[in-house]
């Protein structure tokens, strides 16, 4: 699909979103959260539960913020129906319409667009991700992998200036996901808005691209992404050393081992007593502490970093 | 603002949309678990006809307007409420809703378009059956004509009514089956205002006024009959679209 949306002179922001905040109940899901958006892929990274899924929601006008303000192309996407034409969503549910197959549905996307020529588009779209416009099978027999694909496909049919993916890699194969990737740089660089959610770092990674992090509701990080990269390796890590002379070890550690601090926790039930260290050079310290066992004739059984799994990372960014 | 999306643009066609919503309306809500459902209990009401036919009744005219007045009180509303409330209600219950929302085009014509596919499936599924009942026991043509006018009326209004609840209520099925059976049921029965507040109640004026007979709390005239209820119709399309227009879509 080739087009002109002559919006590359835009000089103001395709998306803006000022202060938002949205609470369901007592649980507060997105938290003053402030950010514009131009040409080019953002990645929207964040756990479980951030508030990745009703922000994008939010700026699609399919929930109103509590607080705050979201312009899309200068619009409130809530109530103002032409600029719903120029946004593509690819929702995080999987529901589609079971009674169709994939390319009714998009040809359906594609009249409720308006396109004069909705067969030809919806050929178009499907044929972007891959997918045979004959296969005239149910979307309900499709793998998970093709309905994602479908999904896509939807979202492309009015040539959106803002496409939203809610987790589009879910249930793709690697070849797939690396296709999708290369296809959202090339509707980037074709000028769109393209946001792009995500609860895996390496994926987000791959987009190589500007990134917002969010965590627990808040704007906890944006940048490139080796930025956000360095931040993380940065942060001061954790690791558990399990040894036969734990008070020796310590001792030794602090006093040569480059470390931050240094704590020992008591044996347990089952479970030998360990040391547990701060550091923020974790490759330099994994040398180390090798080194220093021999010197104090201690046995290392176990060296496990506490803190690597993306939550504590996630964790860490948000620390005020 | 100086880049702003609504450039004041000619209204487009919303022609081709209602036709394709309709149509994926009436596919997804004409299940073969509903279709058999409510076909069977057409299918009681005709077994019943004909057993009331055998008996011999001795005011059949009377026996076929009381049988007529019953169905389009009950098994009408009942059968509209399983088809009416899964039209864009199974939609925002599974999430698809956002498909049909996040486009260029205006909530009264997805409301619009579940009407007529509601309309459309209950006019052969309950309307043809209730009347072939009715004719069973009594062919009269003032007794068919005012059951096919008061039928379509009902299945008008109530359409618009579970339509409506179907976006207005996460459970709109036994909220409807509540509505039908206590509300109408037992304000339509308690006294001359009450009655004005339940759909059947203009319903069985129709019945009254095409045949003559008395019917209990039949009070309205034809023109009330089919009048209120369509402009029930028309007051309940609006409140939905309205509704659809500011709702949480997942
Ligand atoms: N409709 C809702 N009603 C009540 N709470 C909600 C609703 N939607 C979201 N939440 C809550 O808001 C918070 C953020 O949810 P959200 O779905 O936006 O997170 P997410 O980042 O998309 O998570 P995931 O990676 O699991 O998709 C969660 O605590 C969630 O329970
Ligand atoms: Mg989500």
């Amino acid at each position: 699909m080739t087009t002109t949306l002559g919006i590359a002179a835009h000089t103001t922001p395709i998306v803006e979103v000022n202060g938002v905040s949205k609470w369901f109940g007592d649980v507060v899901s997105v938290s003053d959260v402030s950010f514009s958006l131009g040409v080019g892929v953002t990645a929207l990274l964040g756990p479980n539960g951030a508030g990745k899924s009703t922000l994008l929601r939010m700026l699609c006008g399919l929930t109103p913020p509590d607080q705050g303000t979201i312009r899309v192309l200068g619009a409130d996407p809530r109530t103002d129906l032409p600029v719903r034409g120029r946004i593509g969503i690819v929702p995080q549910q999987e529901a589609v319409f079971e009674a169709f197959d994939a390319f009714s549905f998009v040809r359906l996307a594609a009249i409720l667009n308006g396109v004069s020529d909705p067969d030809l588009v919806a050929r178009q779209a499907l044929a972007t991700v891959e997918l045979d416009p004959a296969d005239r099978r149910k979307i309900t027999a499709y793998s998970k992998g093709m309905r994602q694909r479908v999904k896509v496909a939807q979202a492309l049919v009015n040539d959106p200036v803002l496409l939203v993916l809610d987790e589009p890699l879910t249930g793709l194969d690697p070849r797939q996901r690396g296709h999708m990737i290369e296809l959202f740089a090339r509707l980037g660089a074709q000028g769109r808005c393209v946001l792009v959610s995500s609860h895996v770092l390496d994926e987000v990674e791959r987009f190589g691209s500007r990134v917002l992090v969010v965590a627990q509701g808040r704007l906890a990080a944006t940048g490139d992404f080796r930025a956000i990269r360095n931040l993380m390796d940065d942060r001061p890590h954790q690791i558990r050393v399990r040894t036969d002379k734990p008070r020796d070890l310590a001792a030794a550690l602090l006093e040569k081992g480059g470390v931050l601090g240094v704590r020992i926790e008591a044996a347990g039930p089952g479970r030998p007593a360990s040391v547990v260290v701060d550091t923020t050079e974790a490759p330099r310290f994994r040398r180390t502490v090798a080194v220093l066992a021999r010197d104090v004739n201690a046995t290392l059984w176990e060296v496990t970093p506490l803190d690597d799994d993306l939550e504590s990372v996630f964790r860490y960014l948000v620390q005020p | 603002m100086t880049a702003t999306a609504t450039t004041p643009t000619n209204t487009p066609n919303q022609w081709p949309a209602f036709v394709a919503v309709y149509r994926l309306l009436l596919r997804s809500v004409a299940t073969p678990g509903r279709l058999i459902a409510i076909g069977a209990l057409a299918a009681v009401s005709i077994f019943t006809a004909v057993v009331v036919h055998i008996s011999n009744p001795y005011d059949s005219l009377g026996a076929a307007t009381g049988y007529a007045n019953a169905n389009l009180s009950t098994l009408v509303p009942v059968a509209v409420l399983v088809f009416g409330a899964a039209t864009l209600g199974d939609l925002a219950d599974d999430g698809s809703l956002v498909y049909l929302w996040l486009r260029p085009v205006p909530a009264r014509v997805h409301v619009l378009a579940a009407w007529a596919a509601t309309v459309t499936i209950c006019i052969p599924i309950v309307g043809a059956p209730v009347i072939l009942a009715t004719a069973l026991i009594e062919p009269d043509s003032s007794l068919l004509a005012g059951t096919v006018v008061g039928g379509l009326v009902a299945i008008s209004a109530y359409s618009a009514l579970f339509v409506m609840g179907g976006i207005r209520f996460r459970r709109a099925l036994p909220w409807g089956l509540v509505y039908i059976l206590i509300w109408e049921g037992f304000v339509a029965s308690a006294g001359q205002t009450a009655a004005k507040l339940a759909i059947r109640s203009y319903i069985r004026s129709i019945l009254a006024e095409y045949t003559g007979q008395s019917i209990k709390l039949a009070e309205f005239t034809l023109a009330s009959g089919i009048l209120v209820p369509l402009g029930v119709t028309v007051v309940a399309l609006a409140y939905a679209s309205r509704r659809l227009a500011r709702t949480d879509i997942a």
